[in-house]
């Protein structure tokens, strides 16, 4: 899996009435880094990931991926570029509660491209397993507890085996070792197969293992550093 | 190309034309839906909202039935009242209402009419043309079944062979219509007047039936027929014939001795023949009608009925479909966080359309599928309840027509669907998303 490196140049987001969201000059992150992203809540550290991943319209600036800035693109090419390389874990993980955990897991196989379908529910499969969750379970993820979902987010990120890796809070719902497995997880992703992976964290933990931590404030990067 | 059309067997061209109709809904299918699979999200979704979407089936069922069951209903009433009318040729009367007199000789819906006279009925029988004549006469009844009285020949021309027995030979034989809860070797005292009006006990005479008529699909199915002589002896009338009389019931009478018969049922040597009688007795004295013109008359009145209820049908349906589009728009605003998680995922637009359409027309096609299974047993229900209070046969059974309109209106609200769906399509991810 090749990685995909990242540059930000003079990249401003707004929400209601104009107010500054996110707010960043000049930021790069090479293919395969393990990126952890902390502040305070409210600090716009889901924004920051939304961005990457092109949910939200840059106001100004460049999100260049592998050179190719998504800021510019429309929407049906954003959504295609999250489709083709991003996986995303939401911070509330969003699931669709009436499906089962495998179907949510591979839920890409049901609009992708149908040569790699097999691939994507025999990925979804094995994500599930790794993540300690039996892939042959039918019940309806809803049934699931908070942190099960999760893993089923992170599941369903991995299974279409994703360039980017951009997750919020993939530990947060966790138990200390559910937590410790998947930060190693998610870092060994990053180091073993090349995957750049962008994680908001609260979690000393992830830090410790990430090769790279940023601490956000009102929109800003704060601080830049190796753990 | 229309020589070819043309020569196609009709069920052949109304099938085409069902598929036809069809084939928009079919195509905008196959094309939204290509290179996807709705599948378990469309089932997800119906789920979700699995009492809104009940309630939408149900809303578009009830109105297809309503469309389907107008049609093949009236096109019931219509064949059925036609073949109750078939063995009527011709009728004379007595000047006045010709629909009162055909609904008096042919439905048996007895009213006041003038009567024709002895000598007038002997004109029509002497008339070179006619093959048949025989009068009709009302006024008793047995239970629920009016007595008429008239001819053995006329009987034996109305039921074809009989279903068990013989014809009346003797004044007070009978021979009773399928329908009638009396069987061969019974008898039964008639009762002056119908229904509730009726008198018991007036007529101190007993019938007994010696003949029962095959289904005929006509309001004669509920009645007994018995020699036109005994009506008139048992009102105290002349009994159509001189004192020399062999009491063997039938033809000829005697105008002398004629009380009158409120019409004549005549049916002449060829169609041309009863042409040349209609006019022949059409006078001052009397009118002479073909029940099936009236009919026809009365069909093609309805016919503008039927034009009307087409467009009524056809405005519900569009009323309807214009509320289930309203409310499928704000049906997928419900569905629209599912939808935005989708799209963030990175699901193309046209897939969120083409499950947003394919919702809507799995709830198009399965109300209009449950309504035409409701329609058809709505008309059943109507017109067995028609045949039960007229008599007429009444057979509402599932025909092009309807299938057309349901093709017709799923194409047409299919077609209609891709508007929320394309709403859906445009609208903004993440705050959608928010909810
Ligand atoms: N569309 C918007 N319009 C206005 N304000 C917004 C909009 N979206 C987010 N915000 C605000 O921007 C700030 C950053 O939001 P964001 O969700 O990125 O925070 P966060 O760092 O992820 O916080 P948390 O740790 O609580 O998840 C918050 O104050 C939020 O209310
Ligand atoms: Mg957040």
């Amino acid at each position: 899996m090749p990685g995909a490196a990242l540059e930000i140049e003079g990249l401003s987001v707004r929400g209601a009435r104009g107010r500054a969201l996110l707010d960043v000059p000049r930021f790069a992150v090479a293919a395969g880094t393990a990126l952890a992203v902390r502040g305070p809540s409210g600090a716009g550290k889901s924004t920051f990931l939304h961005a990457l991943a092109g949910l939200v319209p840059a106001a100004a600036g460049a999100v260049r991926w592998d050179g190719e800035d998504i800021a510019a693109l429309p929407e049906p090419a954003r959504a295609a570029f999250r489709r083709r390389r991003v996986g995303f874990v939401f911070q509330e993980h969003l699931l669709f509660e009436e499906l089962s955990a495998p179907e949510n897991a591979a839920i890409a196989a049901l609009y992708g491209p149908r040569a790699g379908r097999d691939a994507v529910h025999g990925r979804g499969r094995d994500r599930l397993a790794e993540l300690g969750l039996d892939p042959g379970e039918t019940r309806r993820s809803d049934t699931y507890s908070g942190g099960e979902r999760q893993r089923i987010a992170v599941a369903r990120a991995l299974a279409t085996d994703p360039a980017i890796l951009l997750a919020d809070e993939p530990t947060a719902s966790l138990d200390r070792a559910n937590a410790d497995r998947l930060a190693d997880e998610l870092v060994r992703l990053a180091h073993e197969e090349g995957r750049t992976l962008v994680a908001v964290s609260h979690d000393p933990a992830l830090h410790a293992v990430a090769d790279r931590v940023i601490d956000l404030a009102d929109g800003r990067i704060t601080e830049d550093a190796a753990p | 190309m229309t020589d070819l059309w043309f020569a196609l067997p009709v069920g052949v061209q109304d099938a085409a034309i069902a598929l036809a109709l069809l084939l928009p809904a079919l195509g905008i299918g196959a094309v939204a839906l290509r290179g996807f699979r709705v599948g378990p999200l469309l089932r997800a979704l119906l789920r979700r909202q699995a009492w809104i979407s009940v309630v939408f089936t149900a809303l578009i069922a009830v109105s297809v039935a309503l469309g389907a069951a107008l049609i093949a209903q009236e096109r019931g009433l219509r064949e059925g009242t036609a073949r109750a009318a078939e063995k009527f040729d011709l009728v004379v009367a007595a000047p006045g209402s010709e629909i009162t007199a055909m609904l008096a000789a042919v439905y048996l819906q007895p009213a006041d009419v003038p009567l024709v006279d002895g000598e007038t009925y002997a004109e029509i029988v002497a008339h070179p043309r006619a093959e048949l004549v025989a009068p009709i006469g009302f006024g008793d009844s047995w239970q629920d079944a009016p007595v008429i009285g008239t001819t053995a020949d006329f009987a034996a021309y109305l039921s074809g062979r009989l279903a068990e027995g013989r014809l009346f030979a003797r004044p007070y034989e009978a021979v009773a219509g399928a329908r009638v809860d009396l069987s061969v070797g019974e008898t039964f005292q008639p009762a002056h007047g119908h229904g509730d009006a009726a008198q018991e006990g007036m007529h101190d005479v007993d019938y007994e039936v010696v003949g029962r008529m095959p289904m005929t699909g006509s309001p004669w199915d509920r009645a007994l027929l018995v020699p036109i002589e005994s009506v008139w002896e048992v009102h105290v009338l002349p009994n159509g014939h001189g004192p020399d009389w062999d009491r063997v019931p039938g033809p000829p009478f005697d105008p002398a001795h004629f009380p009158g018969t409120p019409a004549v049922l005549v049916k002449a040597d060829s169609l041309g023949g009863t042409y040349v009688m209609q006019a022949a007795f059409t006078d001052g004295e009397t009118m002479a009608f073909f029940p099936g013109t009236i009919l026809a008359r009365l069909h093609a009145l309805m016919g503008d009925i039927r034009e009307v209820m087409s467009i009524l049908a056809v405005i519900t349906q569009v009323l309807v479909t214009a509320g289930v589009l309203a409310g499928l728009t704000m049906l997928t605003r419900l569905l629209a966080r599912r939808l935005a998680l989708l799209r963030a995922l990175g699901a193309p637009r046209r897939f969120v359309f083409a499950l947003t359409w394919s919702y809507a027309t799995t709830l198009i096609v399965l109300g209009a599928a449950i309504g035409l299974g409701l329609g058809i047993a709505a008309t059943g229900a109507m017109s067995a309840a028609i045949t039960a209070r007229t008599d007429i046969l009444v057979e509402a059974r599932l025909g092009w027509r309807e299938v057309h309109l349901v093709a017709g209106f799923v194409s047409l609200t299919a077609a209609l669907a891709l508007l929320p769906a394309w709403l859906t399509m445009n609208r903004p991810v993440m705050s959608d998303l928010r909810g």
